[in-house]
């Protein structure tokens, strides 16, 4: 085992920039650091390492932010928008106007990654591609900063996402088009994505409108050790002990991984049939130990009778949406853009 | 002023940053990437770091029980040096350094602060969203900040008139907003700032008793963590520098009532080993009719160190300004170490008079020839100091918004109250006050670093440990929504992701040609 991990580093490195290696192996290596084998975790050395930026109205690329509290929940919402043409208009948040009284601006309701442990709403990484998000998409992103585990534990998480769409919903100033409603897309990457579909679940079943999933490789696993798992384990940055590990810190203690919140279409889940979910656009990166489970994902919303839309990047790792420097950074994009306007 | 550029890292100083660099040399610049990813990486050096990253896997993969210690004892500082963090974990790994002991620092928690803990009761306001809860109240809040940038604007533009009948509005709107919170509440003060400046230009800088700030202040001190924070932070990077050293002199630019400290005396007298001999200089305004203020401080702090065996001695230096202070005065002992500790004083010294230039050079030239150990550093993280007023205007806007936001949670009224009036004051002086009358000229955490580079200082990091210890700290204390965070070996505190007080520390550069 000790032997192969050089092996291991090398594979990585010859498909992703020599910037998203390091950056990836970084969090991979501290990561490995703040996980203790009691299933315990580092949290004050976490914060300690983890880059933040704090929001900013003065436009940065067409792209200025800030932050919410919502009252109900204490929650950090980061807003992300396009900055407007007037100039005096910076620094100044007019929340009393809807987004547009014409066109449709899409609200990207957007969850972190970290499989539920790492990062939040302020990570650099995170604010760097919400900002990249709203620009190229021209939409109004709301970053979430939900409670992460093991210090809060399933189901928290996506209570914190239900209580973010209930709040984005009831926002005048996130309102546009003829219709004067807020167009709400879910998305979130990794473990964000898995709180996506949770949450889209719930708003399905409430009757409140989602107009769309975007799951950027949502983690989903299950008790079964998949062909994908087995063969790429250890090689593209992920390992399946790590997976592991971050189950057991999410899910309610003592149970497994075919636990419904894991295991999407498993052997304990209900089904989706006849319930009025999203359209979802999938996104699985091709070296993602991960895949078999989402793209079986994908075939459970197709048998369910949901529309879903597979966009598969065959030599793409984990993380590889953090920097623009790669071609399925740019797909990726593309293809957002045009799921959340194809509605107008 | 934007800080956050997309290809510049957070915190980093202006000058550095993108790829498109114009030094000319492509050895240089910062990977622009990376940067926006909070990780300032020369491209030169990016196979190196590869190589170490890669050798640091290895070798955590190959001794398991190694990367126990790197989290749990190793003290980590500055991850946004990847270079510099590889590197101190490689060589943590093949020389394992002895642990600190623990006991050391555990103890300032509780010495220094007794204070139970304020749980947080009602829902806080973020300084962005304008409600209150009823849609009419919202609607009034918006239209209060609305006007209230206008009347500044006009204010900026020396439409005096305009200004005048703008406040006779606010006033008016005023009393449909709930005035003891949120909007209601930050926007009265500004009003009565702007007032001030448009009605009694003269008068505008509110009454400055000694003895009334001393009072106000200690009530800031406890109704929200920024000073202790201050403190705390500052004593352990202090008892760090005075490790293994036997005669150590802190100079204490603003002693107040030396809140700060007897949990130093307390951690010195703990240290293993003995405590060092400990001289004190605090620094403070005259006191009035004959009456020393700062002997009293002395020697009630001199009781308390003789009360835990810790050799004292305290000098007090009545100075009203930091710039009539000179070094004479301090009498520094070339045997001694040397902790210079300015909590919120420094930038008072940024105003410059037309003859005389700015006295922060001049101060931060005699801080250098003391040749301390270090230097802490704690400032209000704001740009109110730039030189348009509108632009000070909304800075303030937002940062005190969000300073009285947290203070919100703070339960016992009175006590409120008072730290409320202490913020007020420095509204008034951010607001009302011109030229050399204008102290409050708070600059951020860059602007700073760029300042004591400059002025031939390094910076020492604070670490992981004290990152953890003020964490642990707030949480005991204070009210969910303060948060520490790290940037570039500086600890900020801050409310809800917007750092509002940076604490750093630093030591003099060596001189090429040092005189022994």
């Amino acid at each position: 085992m000790a032997g192969s991990n050089e092996v291991n580093t090398n594979e990585a490195k010859k498909v992703v920039p020599l910037n998203t290696w390091i950056l990836i192996s970084n969090f991979k290596l501290a990561y490995n650091m703040l996980r203790r084998p009691d299933g315990t975790f580092n949290r004050h050395l976490a914060e300690f390492l983890e880059r933040k930026v704090p929001a900013n109205t003065i436009p940065v690329d067409g792209v200025y932010s800030f932050d919410v509290v919502d009252r109900a929940t204490n929650l950090l919402n980061r807003i992300y928008r396009q900055a407007v043409d007037n100039e005096a208009q910076w620094g100044i948040e007019e929340l009393e106007k809807p987004l547009s009284t014409t066109e449709i601006v899409p609200v990207i309701i957007f969850f972190h990654g970290g499989s539920f442990t790492h990062s939040s709403a302020n990570s650099a990484i995170y604010d760097t591609f919400c900002r990249r998000l709203a620009g190229i998409c021209k939409a109004v992103v709301v970053s979430v900063n939900y409670r992460r585990s093991p210090e809060h534990r399933y189901p928290c998480a996506y209570d914190d996402g239900w209580a973010a769409l209930k709040f984005v919903h009831s926002r005048t100033w996130l309102r546009s088009g003829k219709d004067s409603k807020v167009h709400v897309y879910l998305a979130g990457d990794s473990s964000g994505g898995n709180i996506a579909h949770h949450v889209a679940v719930r708003a399905a079943e409430s009757g409140v409108e989602v107009l769309g999933n975007i799951l950027l490789h949502p983690m989903f696993g299950g008790q079964e050790r998949r062909e994908s798992e087995k063969r790429l384990d250890g090689k593209y940055f992920v390992t399946v002990q790590d997976r592991d590990w971050y189950w057991r810190a999410y899910l309610p203690e003592g149970e497994d991984r075919d636990h419904p919140a894991c295991n999407i279409f498993g052997p304990r889940s209900l089904s989706l049939e006849g319930l009025n979910f999203p359209k979802t656009l999938a996104v699985v990166a091709g070296l993602d130990l991960s895949q078999d489970w989402q793209l079986a994902y994908v075939q459970g919303l197709e048998n369910a009778g949901h529309g879903v839309k597979l966009l598969f990047l065959k030599q793409a790792t984990i993380g590889f949406y953090f920097l623009p420097n790669n071609e399925h950074f740019y797909s990726l994009m593309e293809e957002i853009k045009s799921f959340v306007h194809s509605d107008c | 002023m934007g800080p956050y550029d997309s290809s510049v890292s957070a915190g980093s100083s202006s000058s550095s940053g993108s790829s498109s660099s114009c030094s000319g040399k492509p050895a240089d610049t910062i990977d622009g990437l990376l940067a926006g990813a909070g990780y300032r990486v020369r491209s030169s050096e990016l196979r190196q770091v590869a190589q170490r990253l890669a050798r640091l896997e290895t070798v955590m993969v190959n001794a398991p029980t190694e990367v126990s210690h790197l989290a749990n004892d190793a003290v980590h500082y500055n991850p946004s040096d990847l270079a510099s963090w590889v590197d101190s974990l490689l060589s943590e790994l093949h020389q394992p350094e002895i642990a600190p002991d623990p006991s050391t620092f555990s103890d300032l928690n509780y010495i220094a602060h007794t204070q139970a803990g304020h749980v947080l009761v009602n829902p806080m306001v973020s300084h962005r969203e304008l409600s209150a809860g009823t849609e009419i109240e919202e609607d009034s809040g918006i239209r209060l900040v609305h006007v209230l940038m206008t009347c500044a604007e006009s204010v900026h533009r020396g439409e005096l008139s305009l200004a005048a009948s703008l406040i006779e509005e606010l006033q008016g709107l005023l009393t449909s907003v709930d005035g003891e919170r949120g909007i209601g509440k930050v926007a009265g003060y500004f009003i009565d700032a702007l007032s001030r400046r448009v009605f009694a230009p003269q008068g505008a800088s509110l009454a400055d008793s000694a003895f009334e700030n001393a009072v106000l202040y200690h009530h800031f001190y406890e109704a929200c963590p920024y000073l202790k924070f201050a403190h705390f932070t500052a004593n352990q990077a202090i008892l760090e520098a005075f490790s293994g050293h036997d005669c150590v002199h802190v100079i204490d630019f603003n002693l107040m009532h030396g809140l700060q400290w007897p949990a130093l005396i307390q951690a010195l007298a703990l240290r293993p080993g003995g405590p060092p001999l400990l001289r004190l200089t605090g620094i403070g305004p005259p006191s009035p009719d004959g009456h020393d203020s700062l002997r009293e401080i002395g020697l009630r702090l001199a009781e308390l160190a003789r009360s835990v065996n810790v050799r004292f001695a305290f000098r007090g230096v009545a100075a009203s300004r930091l710039d009539d202070v000179k070094p004479w005065m301090l009498q520094v002992n070339p045997k001694e170490v040397v902790a210079v500790n300015s909590i919120m004083q420094l930038h008072k010294l940024l105003g410059s008079d037309p003859s005389r230039g700015s006295p922060i050079d001049p101060v931060l030239g005699w801080i250098r020839n003391l040749n301390p150990k270090i230097v802490m550093v704690v400032e209000q993280e704001a740009n109110h100091n730039q030189p348009e007023f509108l632009d000070r205007f909304t800075e303030a806007l937002h940062y005190y918004s969000t300073m009285f936001d947290s203070l919100e949670a703070y339960s016992a009224q009175l006590e409120k109250s008072l730290a409320e009036i202490y913020i007020q004051r420095e509204i008034c002086n951010v607001v009302c006050c011109e030229g050399l009358a204008r102290v409050e000229r708070h600059e951020p955490l860059v602007k700073w670093r760029d300042r004591l580079g400059g002025a031939g200082f390094t910076s020492l990091h604070l670490g992981s440990n004290a990152f953890k210890q003020a964490s642990m700290l707030l949480a005991l204390f204070s009210a969910e929504g303060y948060c520490v965070e790290e940037n570039e070996g500086c600890l900020t505190l801050g409310w809800h992701s917007r750092p509002l007080i940076a604490a750093s520390a630093w030591q003099a550069m060596p001189n090429i040609h040092s005189h022994e």
